[in-house]
C-alpha cells in the first residue's frame, strides 16, 4: 500500500486524539500511537489515512472502522442491556437430603405444582424406607431387601425429580444461589435443608468400631455384619434412650445377648417416669438385656477377640459389636457456608420453617425451633405441606410446633409418650 | 497491652507491607509479564527474568515467617495478580512458592538461611514434583519414584513425566517409595538439583498450552539422597501438614485466570453488549462470585497465616470452585469476544486453555470431588 510520511501538524496535535474501532476483531486504532508498521506515524489522524489501508489484525478495510469513546465500566454496568442473563436451565427447588424429610417434600411439592423443576440431593442412593421400622426389623424378620419399599430411581421418576444419589452436598453459595456438591454445583430459587442430624462424635466411641445406626446404609452393613456370624452375638449397646432401647430389644427378641449402658441410672430416663422405666426392665427380664446404669464408656478397643469395652469404673465388657446409641447432632457445614443463623440447629421461623436467608427453608431433624430440635417422624409431613405451600406461593398453613406423640417400640412393653 | 490488641496491631502492620508487595506484583504483570506474555505461549519462551523480577517484589516472600506472620492471603493474591495477566507465569509462582513451602517447613537446617534468602529473592527458582505422590497417597496412582536404602542415605530411580518451573541451575522437591527385599515401606522426600548428574532432563511432548512453564520429563539414575537432601522421612505426616497451603495458594491461579476472564468480557461490553445479553456467566455476575469465593479462600488462608489448619473439607471446595469458574469464565469471555476472542493472538484464546489448566492439574476437579465424597462419607466399622 502507498504510505504517504504525514507530517503531524501543530493545529492537528491541539485537538484531541481519538480511537477507532475494527467493528470485525475489535483492534483499536488509536490517533496517538499510530500504526507505524503500516507506515501511519503517530499522530495520525483517520481521517488522513489511506482508503487502501486495511486492519493490521484482521485485514477488513477502513470502513469498517468506527469511532471508539471508552465507557466507564460503571456505565456500562448500568445500561439496559447490561442487566440481560441467558438461562442454562430454570431453576427450580433443590432439596438436600433424601430421607422422611427429603422425599415428603418433594412429593408434597410435586402435588402442588406439576412443574415445578425439583433437584433432590443426597449422600445416599436415595432408596425409600421407614426409619423408625429399622429398630424393629429383625423381631418382624424383615429382609434388607424388603426394608426398601420404593428405590431412589422409581421414586424419582414417579415424582418427576431429577436425584443426584450419592452426591454430597458441600456448601452453600448464598450469593450466587448455587449448592456445590461433589459432583458439580446446582443452581436453585430455593433451597429446603432435610439432611437430617448425625450421630454426634465421641472420641470413647471411635467411629470405625462402633456401629452408629441412623440411616438404612449403616443399618444394612451392621445387619450384615450380625448375619454373617450365624449365631447369636454378644452386643453392647451404648445409650439406652429411644434407638438405644429399641434396637437392644430388636436384637435381644432375636436371640442376641445385650449388655445395654447408659450414664443415667435407668433406660429412657428423658422419656418416662421411673415407673415406667421399672416397667420396662421388668418386661425384659425374661429376655438376655442386662441393664447397666450410672456407666459412662471410657474407651473401646478392638481385641483378638472381639471388642472389648471399658467403663469409667474400669469394668471391661467383652462383646462382638458395639452400638453406639448416645444421640444425634446438626451437621453444622451447609448452614454455616449458607451464612444461616443457627440454635442448636438450622433456627427456622416457627410459621413458616423459613432460615435467616429468605430463599432457604429447612425441616426434619436438621432444624431447630426456639432453640428445641425436634427428632421425630411425624412434625415432617406437616412442615412438607407449610415449605410447599410458601414455595408455590398458595396461602400456607401455619406450622404450630407441638411436642408429637413418640410411640416406644419396644415389643417386650410398649408405651405412648 | 492485651493480646488480642497486639494482634490487631501486627495486622494493620501487614496491611502496608502487602499493598505494597502486591503493587510492586502488579507492576511486574501488567509491564514485563505482559510485554512477553505472548511469546511465552506461543513460542514456549520461560520468562526467567519475570520470575525473578516477581521474587525482588516479594511474591515469595509473603507466605514466609522471615518477617514476622506469613501472610497466606497476600501470597494467594501475588499468584493471582499474576495469573490475572498470565496463567503460565501464575503457574511457575505457584510452583516456586510450593517448594518455598518445602524448604521451610521440612524441619531440615540446610534449606534455611542464605540458601532460603536466595529462594525466596528470586534468585534461585525450583519446582514441586509432588503430583504424582499426592495421587499415590490418595490411591489414585503408584508411585513412580523407587529408592533404595544404601550406606549414608538412600538412592533413587525412576521417571517421572513432567515437572515445571525446571532449568539447568533449579531444583525441585520430589518423593519416592522406599522399596525394602521388593516391598514399599514408606515415602521420603527430598530436594533435586537439577544439575546432579544422577539427573537428566528430557524434552517432553508440546502441550496444548501452558508453554513456557520450564517443564521437562526428569529421569533419576541412582540419584542419590544423603541428609543434606532430606526434606521427609516418612512423607506422609509432612503432607498432612502442609497440604491447606500447597493447594490454597494453587486457589489463586484460579482466581487470577477468572479475573483475566471477566475483564476480557468488559473489555467488548461497550460495542458488544446488545448481543452478549443473551449469554448466561455475565460479567457482573461473574463477579459476584469470584469475589464471594476469594473472600472464603482468603478467610482459610488467614487460619493458615495464624498457624492453624483450615478444614481440609473447605479447602478441596474452594480449590474445585476456583477450577469450575475458571472454565466457566474462559468460556463465557469467548463467547462474549466472539470472532476476536478466536484469533490465536487473542488473550482470551490463551485463557481458555489456561482455564482448562487449572482444571485438570492436580489436585483436578476429579479428584477434588472425589477427595471431598470420602471426606464426607461416615466412618463406619469394617
Amino acid at each position: 500500500m502507498s504510505a504517504p510520511a504525514l507530517a503531524v501538524c501543530g493545529a492537528d496535535a491541539a485537538a484531541a486524539f481519538r480511537q477507532y474501532i475494527c467493528r470485525a476483531c475489535g483492534l483499536i486504532y488509536d490517533e496517538a500511537t499510530g500504526d507505524p508498521d503500516s507506515g501511519l506515524v503517530p499522530g495520525t489522524r483517520f481521517e488522513d489515512i489511506p482508503d487502501d489501508w486495511s486492519c493490521p489484525l484482521c485485514g477488513v478495510g477502513k470502513a469498517d472502522f468506527e469511532i471508539y469513546v471508552p465507557q466507564a465500566r460503571v456505565a456500562q454496568a448500568g445500561s439496559p442491556s447490561h442487566a440481560g442473563h441467558g438461562r442454562r436451565d430454570e431453576l427450580g427447588v433443590v432439596v438436600v437430603g433424601a430421607g422422611a424429610a427429603g422425599w415428603q417434600m418433594a412429593r408434597v411439592l410435586r402435588e402442588r405444582d406439576a412443574n415445578v423443576p425439583i433437584t433432590l440431593v443426597t449422600s445416599c442412593s436415595g432408596d425409600v424406607y421407614d426409619k423408625p421400622t429399622l429398630s424393629v426389623a429383625l423381631a418382624r424378620a424383615i429382609s434388607l431387601a424388603a426394608l426398601v419399599k420404593e428405590t431412589g430411581a422409581q421414586a424419582a421418576a414417579r415424582l418427576k425429580v431429577r436425584l443426584m444419589a450419592e452426591t454430597h452436598a458441600i456448601s452453600v453459595c448464598a450469593g450466587t444461589n448455587a449448592l456445590r456438591t461433589t459432583r458439580g454445583s446446582v443452581r436453585y430459587k430455593s433451597l429446603v435443608l432435610a439432611h437430617g442430624a448425625a450421630p454426634r462424635p465421641d472420641p470413647a466411641l471411635p467411629a470405625d468400631l462402633c456401629w452408629a445406626i441412623n440411616d438404612l446404609r449403616c443399618y444394612a452393613k451392621f445387619r450384615q455384619a450380625v448375619d454373617a456370624s450365624g449365631e447369636a452375638q454378644r452386643i453392647v449397646v451404648v445409650g439406652a434412650g429411644l434407638v438405644g432401647c429399641e434396637l437392644a430389644n430388636d436384637l435381644a427378641l432375636t436371640g442376641h445377648a445385650v449388655v445395654l449402658l447408659d450414664v443415667a441410672d435407668r433406660p429412657l430416663a428423658n422419656l418416662l417416669p421411673a415407673r415406667s422405666s421399672q416397667d420396662l426392665l421388668d418386661a425384659w427380664a425374661p429376655l438376655a438385656i442386662e441393664f447397666m446404669g450410672n456407666t459412662r464408656v471410657k474407651q473401646v478397643k478392638k481385641t483378638d477377640f472381639g471388642m472389648s469395652v471399658e467403663t469409667d469404673s474400669a469394668l471391661v465388657l467383652n462383646g462382638d459389636h458395639v452400638l453406639a446409641a448416645t444421640g444425634l447432632q446438626t451437621p453444622g457445614r451447609l448452614a454455616q457456608s449458607a451464612g444461616l443463623a443457627w440454635n442448636n440447629g438450622i433456627s427456622v421461623s416457627t410459621d413458616a420453617l423459613r432460615t435467616s436467608v429468605p430463599n432457604i427453608f429447612a425441616l426434619g431433624d436438621c432444624i431447630s425451633i426456639d432453640g428445641q430440635a425436634t427428632r421425630f417422624i411425624e412434625p415432617i409431613a406437616r412442615q412438607a405441606q407449610v415449605i410447599a405451600a410458601h414455595l408455590t406461593g398458595c396461602a400456607p398453613p401455619t406450622y404450630t410446633h407441638v411436642r408429637p406423640l413418640v410411640r416406644v417400640k419396644t415389643g417386650s412393653r410398649r408405651f405412648t409418650v | 497491652m492485651s493480646a488480642v490488641l497486639q494482634m490487631a496491631a501486627a495486622a494493620t502492620d501487614a496491611g502496608p507491607a502487602r499493598a505494597q508487595m502486591l503493587d510492586a506484583v502488579r507492576a511486574v504483570a501488567s509491564g514485563s509479564l505482559a510485554a512477553m506474555v505472548d511469546e511465552i505461549d506461543r513460542v514456549g519462551t520461560y520468562p526467567e527474568s519475570v520470575l525473578r523480577e516477581l521474587g525482588k517484589a516479594g511474591a515469595y516472600r509473603a507466605q514466609t515467617a522471615l518477617d514476622g506472620q506469613p501472610d497466606f492471603v497476600a501470597a494467594i493474591q501475588a499468584i493471582t495478580e499474576v495469573s490475572r495477566v498470565c496463567g503460565a507465569t501464575g503457574f511457575m509462582v505457584w510452583c516456586q512458592s510450593a517448594c518455598t513451602l518445602y524448604m521451610e517447613k521440612c524441619g531440615n537446617s540446610v534449606f534455611r538461611g542464605e540458601r532460603f534468602e536466595r529462594h525466596v529473592r528470586g534468585d534461585t527458582l525450583g519446582g514441586t514434583a509432588l503430583s504424582n505422590p499426592m495421587k499415590a497417597m490418595t490411591g489414585i496412582e503408584p508411585m513412580l519414584l523407587k529408592a533404595e536404602r544404601v550406606e549414608g542415605g538412600h538412592v533413587v530411580n525412576g521417571t517421572l513425566p513432567w515437572v515445571s518451573n525446571l532449568g539447568k541451575d533449579h531444583y525441585f522437591g520430589g518423593a519416592a517409595t522406599v522399596v525394602a527385599s521388593g516391598q514399599a515401606s514408606h515415602e521420603i522426600m527430598f530436594m533435586v538439583p537439577c544439575d546432579d548428574p544422577a539427573i537428566e532432563l528430557r524434552e517432553c511432548p508440546s502441550f496444548a498450552g501452558m508453554e513456557g512453564t520450564g517443564t521437562w520429563g526428569v529421569r533419576f539414575t541412582n540419584f542419590f539422597v544423603g541428609s543434606d537432601r532430606m526434606m521427609a522421612d516418612p512423607v506422609r505426616p509432612f503432607l498432612d501438614r502442609i497440604r491447606a497451603e500447597f493447594i490454597l495458594l494453587q486457589v489463586g491461579m484460579g482466581l487470577g485466570v477468572s479475573q483475566g476472564a471477566i475483564d476480557s468480557m468488559w473489555d467488548v461490553e461497550q460495542q458488544l453488549a446488545h448481543v452478549n445479553q443473551f449469554l448466561e456467566d455475565r460479567p457482573a455476575a461473574l463477579q459476584v462470585e469470584l469475589d464471594a469465593l476469594a473472600d472464603r479462600t482468603f478467610a482459610l488462608a488467614r487460619i493458615a497465616s495464624e498457624g492453624g489448619q483450615p478444614a481440609l473439607l473447605d479447602v478441596l471446595d474452594v480449590r474445585a470452585h476456583a477450577s469450575e469458574l475458571a472454565l466457566r469464565s474462559a468460556q463465557s469471555a469467548l463467547m462474549h469476544q466472539g470472532a476476536r476472542g478466536y484469533l490465536l493472538s487473542s488473550a482470551v484464546q490463551r485463557r481458555v486453555r489456561e482455564s482448562h489448566f487449572v482444571a485438570i492439574v492436580t489436585p483436578a476437579i476429579k479428584h477434588l470431588r472425589r477427595e471431598m465424597a470420602r471426606l464426607s462419607s461416615p466412618v463406619t466399622p469394617s
